[in-house]
This record gives structure tokens, C-alpha cells and sequence, in this order.
């Protein structure tokens, strides 16, 4: 065995070393490093009232009410993972991203069975489509927003804005008379 | 002209070449600072110019004749840069620690000279990508900063790269240097799949990759082609970049030396 | 636009970046080059010639 052959083989044993090391301690602390609960999660193991948790989930649609106390705009919404669904309390701005069906997490703690945020994130998606092709695809019933993630990306991502426009044109008129 | 006088000298820049030359070895052929140079000035002009023109293309397409996407609006302009240095700053990690083996293993000198000029490149470019993230995160997410596995095991990634630009210059005794500095990289390249897997093995405020290997990118044309564009251009731009630094650093140690023969012969005459 | 500064900060700080690091890469090449040049004056290149004086 040559000195390089030989340190060739001490870089690749220690990095392997390293790897499993590194490995091992990300599993024993995979539940500190995600960054937050399912509301099935949070459901099952119930947390001390004063404990801090991050909450995420879909926002159910038409679970949204908005008032306005004053000045501070006051919401409550349901978080759901699809097994079970939290009421959220949260006063202050919602971000732009807000939508029923959309993803978000919300900081903050369980007080009697309702979830008070004193922050809410809005998670969004990987998917990026121009409006126009959103609205083509919830035009044709494929998709409605509120409900979850759109369809599979292959049925849409090579649409056009051209496209989708088309199909949002109303069918031609009869002609005029 | 210029070329000629330094090609005409085959000393090769690291004192332990002697055992490696036996080796004719593909790494070793453009260890002859030489030959890197001649090579590096033929290179140059084909990374630097079509890097200038793919990353403008790209990026005034983006930003003003791709759509806006029917949630983020034109805030997802921001993506034709933070997706193309995200990239880059892991890519260039690796070719860092892909140097830093070369170094160890094969005791390349060059390897060494690039391991040097490619940290501080792509500490900028994981900064950038840190900034970027931040301010599409602000808009979009509603916080600058949240302490996910993506951005914090893209933050550990920028102080990696800074630790190795310290580490390689703390040395009185250069040779150490490029040997600790490699090591802190080879380790340091546990991160990358970390980075790269973070938004699949833990739930994340980052959302999952748009491109993958295995389905149908979820983006529509429209967007991808001015990302793919952006992404080639800003990549030939980071090489470009580290190919000039390099072909500089290459004759900076070749004057090195000559000043300190032209010290040596005056000293010997006086 | 929407968000228009956060778009404009991204692009400008890129834009400074890319500035910054070619010009940087450019002038010392150059710098390099001219020091190696005085130093080392170009020859007419014959074979076993030694360059270095």
C-alpha cells in the first residue's frame, strides 16, 4: 500500500466516522430540530399551558372569521393535518400569504383547548404557476385552493399564460344578429 | 510574451512534488503552474462572457417578463437569485471539500492554491443567498428569520466557509495551514446532505425542492426557463471568478518565490 | 409590484456582489500580471534557456 493509497483510505474512514456521528446525534434530536407540531400531535400528547409550541397544519376552509378590536384586527381560525383540527385565537396582522387551504405555522400555546398565537407564519408551497394558469385550473374543477395542494404538476407545468387565458375566455357568443 | 517566461520554468510550486510526479496521474498534469496558466487564460473568456450574457438573460427575464406567481405575486422574482445561489453555495462547498481531499490525498498544490481562492467566493455567495432568503422570507413568510433545519443548516454552511478562510491564513507555516483548513472542509461536507435533505427528513418552514430528479418539476415553464437561464449563468460567473482568482493566485506565488531567489543571489553577493 | 423594495434590495445587493468580487478578480490578475512582467522580463523562448536570473 503506497502513502497515498493509505491516506486516501484515512480521509474516507474518517469521514465516515464523522458521518455516522453526525447521523446519530440528528436522530436522537429530530424532535427538537423540526420546527413544529401536527395538530394530532399536539392532540395526543397534551402540553404544559405555559410551554411555547409551534403549531402547523392546512387552515380549514371556512373556518376563518375576522373582527376588528379597535385598532388590532382579532382572527380565529381551525389548523388540521387531516386527522384532527385545533381552533387557533391570534390578534394582530395576518401575513399577505393568509389563505384558507394554505399552510401555516402558528407560534404560541394551548389555553382550555384553543390554540393562542402570538405569532402566525404562513408556510407557502413548492409549487410556483402564474395567476392565469391558477385560475384555468380552478375554471375547469381540477382545483380549488381551499381545499389542498393543486393537482399533479405534469397535468399543468407546461401550460402557458397564452393557454390558460384561452381557457378562460368565455365560450364565442352566438353571432350577433 | 508573458507566457513563454513562465512556461519555460517547470518548477512545480510545492516542494513535495517530487514523490507525486511519479504518478502521472490526470490531477497532476496541471500541477505545472505553467501549464495552468496557459490553460486558465485559454478557459477564461469562454466561462467569463457567456456568464455576463446567461445571467442577464435570465435575470431580466425574470424580473420583468416571467409571470408573477397567482400567490406571492412578484415577490417571487427574488427566486431567479436565492434559488441560483443556494445552489451555488453548496456546489461550491463541495468543490471546496473536493480540493481539500485532492490536498490531503495527493498533496496537489494547485488544490491547495483553488481550496484558498474558492472559500471566500463562496462565503459571499452563501451570504448573498442568506440575504436573499431573508427578503423574500419577510414579505411571504411574515419573519425574517425562523430557526428551521434549512436556514440554519445553510448559516452553519456560511460559518463553515468562514471558519476555513481563518484557518487557512492562520498559519505561520503555510504548508499547515492548507492542511487544517482541508480537514475542517472534508468535515465539514457532512452538512451538505443535511442541507440538502432538511426539508424532507424534518418539517420545515422552507418549503420542499420545486426541481427534482425523480418527478415533474411543480413550476410552470414559464418560470423555469428564466430560472435555468439565471442558474447556468450565475455558475459559469462563480467559476469564472474563482478561475481568475486562481490564475492571480498562481502568479502571485510564482513572484514570490522569485523575490526570494533575487533576495538569496544579493544576499550571497554581499 | 408588489414588495417592490425587497425585490430591488435582492437584485441590487446581487448586482453589488457580482461587482464587487469580478472587479476585485480583475484587478488583481492584473496587478499580477504587470508585477510578474517587471520581474521577470519576457525572453525569446529557447529550449533549456533557465528563466529564472
Amino acid at each position: 500500500m503506497t502513502r497515498k493509497t493509505r491516506r486516501l483510505w484515512l480521509v474516507i474512514i474518517c469521514v465516515a466516522c464523522f458521518g455516522t456521528a453526525a447521523a446519530l446525534m440528528l436522530r436522537a434530536f429530530s424532535s427538537d430540530i423540526v420546527f413544529f407540531v401536527t395538530p394530532s400531535q399536539l392532540t395526543q400528547n397534551a402540553q404544559p399551558a405555559d410551554r411555547t409550541v409551534k403549531l402547523g397544519g392546512m387552515v380549514v376552509a371556512n373556518s376563518v372569521k375576522r373582527e376588528k378590536h379597535g385598532d388590532t384586527p382579532v382572527s380565529s381560525f381551525e389548523v388540521t393535518d387531516g386527522q384532527s383540527a385545533v381552533t387557533v385565537n391570534y390578534e394582530g396582522v395576518l401575513p399577505d400569504l393568509f389563505r384558507e387551504g394554505q399552510s401555516v405555522v402558528a407560534i404560541g400555546s394551548m389555553k382550555n383547548g384553543i390554540f393562542i398565537a402570538s405569532e402566525v407564519l404562513a408556510k407557502h408551497d413548492e409549487t410556483y404557476m402564474p395567476k392565469e394558469v391558477a385560475e384555468a385550473l380552478k375554471k375547469s374543477g381540477k382545483w380549488d385552493p381551499r381545499f389542498g395542494p393543486p393537482p399533479d404538476a405534469a397535468s399543468w407545468n407546461s401550460m402557458t399564460v397564452k393557454d390558460a387565458k384561452k381557457s378562460l375566455l368565455p365560450p364565442p357568443a352566438p353571432a350577433a344578429q | 510574451m508573458f507566457l513563454h517566461s513562465v512556461c519555460e520554468t517547470n518548477k512545480p510550486l510545492s516542494a513535495s512534488h517530487s514523490s507525486a510526479s511519479r504518478l502521472s496521474s490526470f490531477f497532476h498534469r496541471y500541477a505545472n503552474p505553467g501549464r495552468f496558466l496557459r490553460l486558465g487564460k485559454v478557459l477564461q473568456p469562454w466561462l467569463t462572457w457567456p456568464a455576463i450574457a446567461l445571467t442577464l438573460t435570465g435575470l431580466i427575464w425574470g424580473l420583468f417578463f416571467s409571470p408573477a406567481d397567482w400567490q406571492q405575486g412578484d415577490s417571487v422574482r427574488i427566486m431567479y437569485i436565492h434559488v441560483p445561489t443556494a445552489i451555488l453555495a453548496s456546489a461550491g462547498y463541495a468543490a471546496l471539500a473536493l480540493c481539500s481531499v485532492l490536498s490531503l490525498v495527493w498533496r496537489h498544490p494547485l488544490a491547495d492554491l483553488a481550496a484558498a481562492e474558492i472559500g471566500p467566493v463562496g462565503a459571499c455567495i452563501t451570504a448573498l443567498c442568506l440575504a436573499t432568503g431573508s427578503l423574500w422570507g419577510k414579505p411571504m413568510w411574515g419573519a425574517w428569520w425562523v430557526w428551521d433545519a434549512r436556514l440554519t443548516s445553510v448559516l452553519i454552511l456560511f460559518f463553515l466557509y468562514l471558519g476555513h478562510i481563518t484557518l487557512i491564513r492562520a498559519f505561520d507555516d503555510q504548508q499547515r495551514g492548507y492542511r487544517a483548513a482541508a480537514i475542517l472542509a472534508i468535515a465539514g461536507a457532512v452538512d451538505l446532505p443535511i442541507i440538502k435533505f432538511s426539508v424532507q427528513w424534518w418539517n420545515t418552514l422552507h418549503q420542499p425542492d420545486s426541481i427534482t430528479l425523480t418527478s415533474a418539476p411543480t413550476m410552470s415553464g414559464s418560470m423555469l426557463w428564466p430560472l435555468a437561464l439565471s442558474m447556468l449563468g450565475i455558475s459559469l460567473g462563480f467559476a469564472a471568478i474563482v478561475l481568475a482568482r486562481l490564475r492571480a493566485s498562481v502568479m502571485e506565488s510564482r513572484i514570490r518565490s522569485l523575490l526570494s531567489n533575487q533576495r538569496r543571489h544579493n544576499g550571497d553577493l554581499s | 409590484m408588489t414588495h417592490l423594495p425587497f425585490i430591488i434590495a435582492s437584485y441590487g445587493l446581487f448586482i453589488a456582489l457580482a461587482l464587487y468580487l469580478s472587479a476585485g478578480a480583475a484587478l488583481r490578475l492584473r496587478t499580477a500580471r504587470l508585477k510578474l512582467l517587471s520581474l521577470e522580463p519576457a525572453k525569446p523562448s529557447s529550449p533549456g534557456k533557465k528563466s529564472v536570473s
